[in-house]
């Protein structure tokens, strides 16, 4: 028997969502596992600041990542490819290219977008979140995060196609 | 509206996420107008939902759950109600401890004398352990805070006993405080008062 009946249904309802959002953030296991734990652990403390338990879910995701780009900042930036602001071709990706690359090939070319990019882009594949929703997770408006996601898919799609020739080889 | 820019726009569409939202529906119009722009949109559908796939197909650790769940902090609202219940806990606990101590002084309740015993334990503040069960690494600051306040301290055994630590003079607290919540070996007379377990601190050995 818990001794905190409303933590434990919360950690069972979203503990796969956000160790996903942290897995496809990170690339890594370790970190993914560590910012879900410490994701529960802020809500433990902080529960009766919430304004609206309703969107616990989204505060959730809010948190992980905030704490996600704390990680950024402890470590060595790695260099990320710019992200192309002019970008009018759009790439074409067959779903049976994608099917044929491993999750950690996939992984592998979202750790190569820029952070700023990758959340929002991260959330456009995983979630069933809509534009506004994703931006009131992210804290960024609208607009941003539409262009961003842009940019950051045609970036993604252009990693998927230079790989082509690779996984089928 | 033409092709690319229709193609732009359905780039970021989503089916079915994005049905209700207006700004797709001129082109997704278009695209059921245009075959070849139809067929683009089928394989980006595609490409999404084969993305889509290989993410959620992530699996969480199994044991990830009750990890979490067992190693939850010690819950502490920092809220008035908190911090009234706290202080009345501690008052109640002082005034217990002052009328046992005049008591003592008047015999009323003699002490059961027993033999000398070597225990090995965590230094507990019993205020708060009594009153909410609070321990641990967590409750480090808080426990010795109310050690150093001279609130009753006590060592918590390996086999779950709990004994109130009394000394001839008052320096058990000051040797104590800052070893709050770590693990100490005391020898001392194991003495009883009411049935409450005491030792009368002779020796205090830290790591």
């Amino acid at each position: 028997m818990s001794a905190d009946p409303e933590f434990e249904n919360l950690v069972e309802l979203y503990y796969r969502d956000l160790y996903r959002f942290g897995f496809s953030l990170t690339g890594s296991e370790v970190d993914a596992t560590d910012l879900t734990q410490e994701t529960f652990y802020i809500w433990a403390n902080k529960r009766h600041q919430l304004r609206n338990p309703t969107s616990v879910k989204g505060w959730l995701f809010t948190t992980l990542r905030r704490e996600f780009l704390k990680i950024c900042r402890h470590r060595k930036r790695v260099a990320h490819e710019p992200i192309d602001e002019g970008a009018q071709n759009l790439p074409h990706v067959p779903a049976d290219v994608v099917n044929r690359i491993d999750a950690q090939t996939l992984l592998k070319f979202l750790g190569e977008i820029d952070e700023g990019y990758r959340a929002p882009l991260v959330l456009y594949y995983l979630e069933d979140l809509s534009y506004k929703q994703i931006g009131e997770v992210l804290a960024i408006p609208l607009g941003t995060v539409q262009s961003r996601i842009a940019r950051a898919k045609i970036k993604l799609l252009e990693l998927l196609t230079e790989a082509k020739p690779r996984t089928a080889a | 509206m033409n092709t690319n820019e229709a193609k732009e726009k359905l780039l970021l569409y989503r089916d079915p996420i994005d049905d209700a939202d207006p700004q797709f529906r001129e082109a997704l119009a278009y695209a059921h107008r245009n075959p070849e722009l139809a067929e683009w949109l089928r394989e980006q559908a595609g490409c999404y939902q084969a993305i889509r796939s290989k993410l959620r197909d992530v699996e969480a650790p199994r044991d990830l759950a009750e990890k979490i769940i067992r190693n939850q902090p010690i819950r502490f609202r920092m809220d008035w109600t908190q911090i009234l219940k706290l202080a009345a806990a501690i008052i109640i606990s002082a005034g217990i401890t002052a009328a046992s101590l005049e008591l003592w002084h008047r015999g009323n309740h003699p002490v059961l004398q027993g033999q000398e015993i070597v225990v090995k334990g965590e230094v507990l503040d019993l205020t708060c352990y009594v009153a909410y069960n609070w321990s641990g690494p967590k409750h480090a600051s808080c426990a010795m805070d109310c050690i150093k306040s001279g609130l009753p301290v006590g060592i918590k055994t390996e086999d779950g006993k709990v004994y109130l630590l009394t000394g001839k003079e008052a320096h058990v607290n000051d040797q104590l405080a800052d070893y709050a919540a770590k693990v100490v070996t005391v020898r001392g007379k194991e003495t009883a008062r009411d049935g409450f377990a005491q030792i009368q601190v002779e020796e205090i050995r830290k790591f």
